[in-house]
């Protein structure tokens, strides 16, 4: 009983965790991401220091730590939106559906189309109605299908948890919505594209605490089809919305544990310091 | 190793309220018992009525931990070691209160033995209570002091109490045999014998979430079969 | 009380200083009202239905107009857009999207410097380039000079009003799987449309008026233009021509020219003002 106390989340997301909570190192059958002694440098500053790690399928994977440990960082290693940014190199390798993401013959294009991204700042397009947006990454790449897309747009705005609240305004602009209708319209607009992987950087941290509540019953409603790994400042939410937690410090991966066993009983000191809140 | 202080000096403050309030309370059960037994030993039925009016004191206590352990749990929102502690804070809190309650039980029946001439076989209970008591302290320290293992041996020292128990529970069952006219005073016998066991449970389930607090490791049950503890799994 | 006395000083110096301000600012306005004023006064009376359909006519014969220089001037800005627009936005598309600090640091510099270049410059460039070659005048060297003012100016806006685009939008839609390139034409671009249709057309009206580098290439004509290989009318160009000679109707004509001219650049500017509005505020 004691310890099911420290755990926040429904009996449906957890039972089979706390079964075994002593032993919880994520242990996936296939993983999502098979992360090998990735480093990351911008010019000379090492951002990402050997990070091993098997991010798991269909589940969610939360990362936590403080400002400037990395972890926004180490997310867009997993699709390849750091290179944006000029002068990073990147060393190791992530294996994504059996392929290194970065072999010298992988389109960051592509990769992206699998593994989508939704941003702290919700930001649909300002010249684009709802439904414009929603579709903007199947019409840019190529879908013409009239049928095809009405369905998808449908689909994902009801993944998204919006269709209800958008239906009869599918063409008024994106950013007439509020704040947390615009992130769920971000959401939307990723899954239009049907990747197998969400990357969440930070999600809600904009958002107010409704809103923020929609978008983690969101997260736990997609998990069923996607793998999500999210990017959080909001130790709460971690334990709320995830089944696994990976603690990042100064770059490095400290611990990587199921989420009920980080927050209950976290192995390493500068873990429990942190989540604590003790000086670091 | 120093543990160190919270970012926010406040829930440092609440945590160390918690914890005194914790031991206040331990050491007011204690005190309890100790006038509830002494009451019975000494014939002295205002050590016993002390008991039993003491025992307000305790309600009020535990009123108090249990809204501050909550009042904890909402604000701070802890999470591992210092969650562990308030849960096993709040768990403890009600363990303690029902030691007292046991101290209320033995104080009335007391009371009602020293309206009859004394019984010899009083002589079985203080035993009892030295252990009981040694028990309860030990628990309750190794909760205070974070001792994981000064915990772990307190599990052990309850059979010794249940079995003292039993045999008291044997001979007086005898004697009421051989001394029908002092069966009211022997069933109270039985019954003040039957209380200070209880405290060794008590004193059990305190060390057991002292251990949960330092260890996070869940140690109760641990002789059941897995049928049972299946039982006890998670029902969240 | 001293301290009184200091404030009325106080409140003197505060009133003089905001009189000079004033006059300042009117200094600044009094020449475009004395401007429209004066071109009101002397062109209006000229500017008619013939000034506007009739070719230019032989002192003394009156209905003449400046048909051919109005459409002469159209067509140039027409023909100079087709080169300016595409490589000056192209040019700001690269600052901004493309090119290493240290290629944009030299191409803005360059930029700077071509826009500061005297207009009368670039007459003399084409025609080293265009005229002599050929041995003509021509619509062609005419728009080439204009079309090359404009490069550096559209430029230098497009790159501008596409930095002002948050980055968010970049990330977002490279992050769909969609190509660079089309993640700038049709996400970048578009969110910043209007304000490259407004450094086209601020880079028109600072061209329309341009006389100098029409001189030596342009060169005016009396007559309807037949060929884009031969010289071509323009309205500053009759203008200059017109206001140099000495015979009052012609000068009459000049100032409605003058006029028209000035309205146009009046109205090019209304209409980015119309354009402009509300737009920071939709970036932000």
């Amino acid at each position: 009983m004691i310890e099911t106390l420290p755990a926040m989340q429904t009996t449906r997301v957890r039972t089979v965790d706390f079964m075994q909570p002593l032993t919880d190192q994520p242990q996936p059958d296939a993983p999502a991401f098979g992360v090998k002694n990735l480093s990351m440098w911008y010019g000379a500053k090492e951002a990402i220091k050997n990070v091993t790690i098997d991010v798991p399928a269909k589940r969610v994977t939360a990362i936590i730590g403080p400002s400037g440990c990395g972890k926004s960082t180490f997310l867009r290693c997993l699709n390849r939106m750091h290179e944006l940014v000029p002068r990073t190199r990147v060393e190791g390798e992530v294996l994504f559906a059996g392929q290194n993401l970065y072999s010298p013959d992988v389109d960051p294009a592509m990769i992206r189309r699998r593994i989508g991204m939704v941003f702290q700042k919700s930001n649909p397009f300002p010249t684009m109605s709802i439904a414009e947006n929603v579709l903007v990454g199947l019409k840019l790449n190529g879908v013409r299908d009239r049928n095809l897309l009405n369905e998808r747009l449908e689909k994902s705005l009801r993944m998204a948890a919006l269709w209800s609240e958008v239906k009869d305004d599918l063409r008024k602009p994106g950013i007439s919505l509020s704040g947390g209708q615009q992130q769920r319209l971000c959401i939307a607009r990723a899954i239009a594209i049907e990747p197998e992987v969400l990357l969440m950087d930070e999600p809600a941290s904009a958002l107010d605490p409704i809103a923020t509540m929609k978008i983690e019953e969101l997260i736990t409603e997609l998990k069923a089809n996607y793998t999500i790994v999210i990017v959080t400042h909001n130790m709460q939410q971690a334990s709320r919305c995830s089944d696994f937690t990976a603690f990042f410090y100064m770059g490095a991966l400290i611990e990587f544990a199921n989420t009920a066993k980080i927050f209950s009983n976290p192995t390493r000191r500068q873990t429990e310091d942190y989540i604590t809140g003790r000086f670091g | 190793m120093e543990e160190k202080r919270h970012i926010l000096g406040t829930f440092d403050e609440a945590l160390r309220s918690l914890r005194e309030n914790v031991l206040m309370m331990a050491s007011l059960t204690e005190r309890n018992l100790n006038h509830a037994i002494a009451g019975l030993l000494q014939r002295d039925d205002e050590l016993c009525a002390l008991s039993i009016a003491d025992d307000a004191e305790i309600d009020e206590l535990e009123k108090q931990i249990d809204k501050d352990g909550i009042d904890v749990l909402l604000r701070f929102q802890p999470v591992a070691s210092d969650l562990r502690r308030v849960v096993s804070a709040i768990k403890m809190n009600s363990n303690l209160e029902r030691v007292a309650d046991q101290a209320v039980s033995i104080g009335r029946r007391a009371r009602k033995l020293n309206q009859h001439p004394p019984l010899q076989e009083i002589e079985l209970i203080d035993p009892m209570h030295r252990h009981a008591v040694a028990m309860l302290r030990d628990s309750v320290d190794a909760y205070m002091r974070e001792d994981a293992a000064l915990a772990r041996e307190i599990k052990p020292r309850d059979k010794a109490l249940d079995e003292m128990n039993s045999n008291a529970g044997r001979t007086l069952t005898e004697r009421m045999g051989d001394n029908p006219e002092q069966l009211r005073g022997y069933l109270n016998l039985m019954f003040i014998a039957r209380c200070l066991e209880r405290v060794g449970d008590h004193a059990t389930n305190i060390a057991e979430d002292a251990v949960y607090a330092v260890a996070a490791e869940d140690i109760r049950h641990m002789h059941k079969k897995p049928a049972i503890e299946e039982q006890h799994s998670p029902e969240v | 009380m001293s301290g009184s006395a200091n404030h009325q000083f106080r409140k003197a110096k505060s009133l003089i200083a905001s009189l000079l301000c004033s006059v300042a600012a009117l200094l600044v306005i009094a020449p475009l009202g004395l401007i429209f004023f004066y071109l009101l006064r002397s062109g209006l009376s000229s500017l008619n239905v013939a000034f506007f359909t009739n070719l230019p006519r032989p002192v003394g014969e009156p209905g003449g107009g400046m048909a051919n220089a109005i459409v002469g001037s159209g067509e140039l800005l027409a023909l100079a857009s087709l080169i300016g627009v595409p490589v000056g936005v192209l040019g700001g598309v690269y600052l901004a999207e493309y090119g290493t600090a240290r290629v944009n640091a030299l191409l803005r510099f360059v930029a700077d410097v071509l826009n500061g270049v005297p207009s009368i410059i670039w007459g003399v460039v084409v025609y080293g380039l265009i005229v002599l070659p050929f041995k003509s005048f021509s619509a062609y060297a005419g728009s080439l000079a204009l079309g090359f003012m404009m490069i550096p100016l559209i430029m230098r806006t497009t790159e501008e009003v596409l930095l002002l685009v948050p980055g968010g939008y970049r990330e977002a839609a490279l992050a769909l799987g969609i190509s660079r390139w089309k993640t700038i034409v049709h996400i970048v671009m578009k969110t910043a449309s209007k304000g490259i249709v407004t450094g086209v057309l601020l880079a028109l009206a600072r061209i329309a008026g341009e006389t100098a580098p029409l001189l030596f290439t342009a060169f005016g004509n009396r007559f309807w233009n037949r060929s884009l290989a031969e010289p071509i009318a323009a309205l500053p160009l009759q203008i200059f021509t017109y206001a140099i000679s000495p015979y009052d109707d012609w000068h009459r004509q000049a100032w409605a020219g003058a006029l028209l001219l000035v309205a146009m650049i009046f109205l090019i500017n209304l209409l980015v003002r119309f354009l402009t509005r509300g737009r920071a505020a939709r970036v932000a």
